[in-house]
């Protein structure tokens, strides 16, 4: 943040009047606003408020971090879509980015008219001031939803995560688990078949393409390549799972654009970094946990407990939960060494779901709904333990 | 071995008292205010679940299933005394509730005074009842199979309370809704709790 400012003091004077570029006066006004106001700062040292950071900067921030998923997933939408239909448009040409948008605007435009309608008629009814949270969980909730999905079915899932997922209890910062993922789940259980299977996650693709994600294609899988070569049973490599050129969610495809994100994330200290490295050690760990049994012989027929451990990072929305869905402040764990437990554990949990509960090849959703569940639990037991140490001090 | 401990993982995740099977709500929902408490109510749970489980087992097996009495006598084999199921369940988990009620007074008096009235109605509580009516519904084989079964519900009660009292702990100073303060907001939670608690569903053990 601080290299930002000075970065914005230098070139200042190139905007002002009388500076090479004082026409776009305006736009660099804007700018340094949706930064950096409100601006108080207080000397280095002593107890101050350095930077007075507040929702709506902090909302804005997670939004810039989520472009690069978000623009990401409106090429690959388009991309997939003339792939199944034999064509590969490349970069090249626009078209990719305009089926793109054709799909996604929509979805993007429901969430956000679905829930702001939500929130204001509460702020309206409740006279409290309409809360700025809304702005990530709407985005949030078309990057996590497959491109295909029914529209009246996003509005639903998106009033029923907001009124009965957050302004039930109180509103933004009370909610005891993720909205998004709250509607998310909502969609999954009410309407399987708009959530799950090989037809939703290529947009308009003719019958008979298999549109089956790596997960789904290994969960199905009945035996683990004598070779170790794993690409025939994955069906993507690892690089195109790395760099997102498969089907999927619209935001979860790309690993690397989901890095970028939690990039700016650390960068800014919005997202918390300890979440997400956790979340990565846990899968990692779950991973090489079951390649150890497999290499002591048990379950090695088993595709999805043979895979190499870092598969499960790459594949469908870990990534994308790990650093946008499980650092949440709000739902996750509080306390400092409750957020390694809380990563640790989503990362875990969601390995099990993948591999023991057929009916779920993807975990990622389930396994960070369970711990926003269990949070609060976890702070207690971190707070009691505080406390005994301190009177164990204190004596 | 693999079956019991297939068993317990089950009962504790998958069939969980609380949100697949929505049992012994009433205490659930009173006593998890604070999470000490239900700690407590979740322990005496446990120990209640754990004993009369495999006890109402037996009874099951040697007095009351079609036939069991025939080591008493052969003329008997045709005897079915399972219509008294119900009362004889109750006999046996009312006494143990007594039981721990008086070892809770004697242990921990201040557990037992913010517990109040919800330790003695243990013993109407569906869950443990429906203990050991699903003890009988599901066939159990051995006495172990019945003990694991009573344990691990148990826990799973526990675990199910706990979880709740600590969401509710953090809501206190909320600006909840006024028509959904206190139950209202609690039977939205044990919803979405056991939304969450859908996703064990389905694993196969």
């Amino acid at each position: 943040m601080k290299g930002l400012r000075s970065f914005l003091d230098r070139i200042k004077p190139t905007f002002q009047e009388g500076g090479n570029l004082s026409m776009l006066h305006s736009t660099f006004d804007a700018i340094e606003t949706l930064l950096f106001v409100p601006g108080h700062s207080a000397p280095a040292k002593g107890a101050h408020i350095r930077d007075g950071i507040d929702l709506k900067r902090t909302m804005i921030t997670v939004i810039v971090a989520m472009m690069p998923v978000l623009i990401w997933g409106l090429f690959n939408v388009g991309y997939q879509h003339y792939l199944s239909l034999g064509v590969n448009e490349g970069f090249a040409t626009m078209n990719n980015m305009l089926f793109g948008l054709s799909k996604s605007l929509p979805i993007i435009a429901v969430s956000y008219g679905a829930g702001l309608g939500c929130e204001f008629l509460f702020a309206q009814f409740r006279k409290h001031p309409v809360n700025e949270g809304f702005l990530v969980t709407g985005m949030l909730i078309p990057l996590c939803m497959p491109p295909d999905v029914p529209l009246w079915m996003v509005a639903l899932a998106t009033i029923f995560a907001v009124i009965i997922g957050k302004e039930a209890f109180g509103g933004t910062g009370m909610n005891p688990l993720n909205p998004a993922l709250l509607a998310r789940a909502f969609i999954f259980f009410a309407y399987p078949g708009s959530m799950t299977g090989e037809n939703v996650w290529i947009a308009d693709k003719p019958d008979g393409y298999s549109g089956a994600t790596s997960l789904s294609n290994l969960s199905a899988a009945e035996s683990v390549p004598v070779d170790g070569n794993w690409l025939n049973v994955s069906g993507w490599s690892v690089g195109d799972m790395f760099l997102g050129f498969e089907p999927g969610s619209l935001g979860e495809t790309s690993v690397l654009m989901c890095l970028i994100g939690g990039v700016i994330l650390f960068a800014t200290g919005v997202g918390n970094w300890k979440i997400m490295v956790a979340t990565f050690v846990g899968g990692l760990g779950g991973g090489l946990i079951l390649n150890g049994l497999v290499a002591m012989g048990i379950g090695a027929d088993n595709a999805f407990m043979a895979v190499p451990a870092y598969y499960h990072l790459l594949m469908g929305g870990f990534a994308f939960g790990a650093i946008y869905m499980a650092t949440d402040p709000v739902s996750a764990a509080q306390t400092e060494r409750g957020k390694w437990i809380y990563g640790i554990m989503i990362g875990l949990v969601c390995i099990v779901i993948r591999v023991f509960n057929g009916a779920y090849p993807e975990g990622m959703m389930l396994a960070i709904l369970i711990m926003n569940v269990s949070a609060p639990l976890i702070d207690y037991y971190q707070v009691q333990s505080n406390i005994k140490r301190r009177l164990a001090r204190a004596k | 071995m693999e079956n019991l401990v297939s068993l317990g993982i089950r009962s504790i995740f998958i069939d969980n008292m609380i949100f697949a099977y929505f049992l012994g709500m009433c205490s659930y929902l009173a006593v998890s205010k604070t999470v000490k408490t239900s700690m407590g109510l979740g322990l005496a749970v446990i120990f209640v679940l754990t004993l009369t489980v495999p006890i109402n087992y037996l009874v099951y097996t040697y007095f009351l299933k079609e036939g069991a009495l025939t080591w008493l006598s052969a003329d008997l084999a045709g005897l079915d005394l399972t219509f008294i199921q119900l009362m004889v369940f109750i006999a046996v988990i009312a006494s143990f509730v007594q039981l721990t009620e008086m070892a809770v007074e004697k242990i921990s008096p201040a557990l037992y005074a913010s517990l109040g009235i919800f330790l003695p109605l243990i013993a109407v509580n569906c869950s443990i009842l429906g203990g050991a009516l699903f003890m009988v519904q599901r066939n159990f084989s051995t006495l172990a199979e019945a003990t694991v079964y009573g344990f691990s519900s148990g826990i799973g009660w526990l675990l199910a309370v706990v979880l709740f009292a600590a969401i509710r702990e953090r809501l206190k100073y909320s600006n909840v809704p006024k028509p959904l303060k206190g139950l209202g907001l609690a039977f939205i939670i044990v919803g979405l709790m056991s939304f969450a608690f859908q996703t064990f569903l389905g694993i196969a053990l």
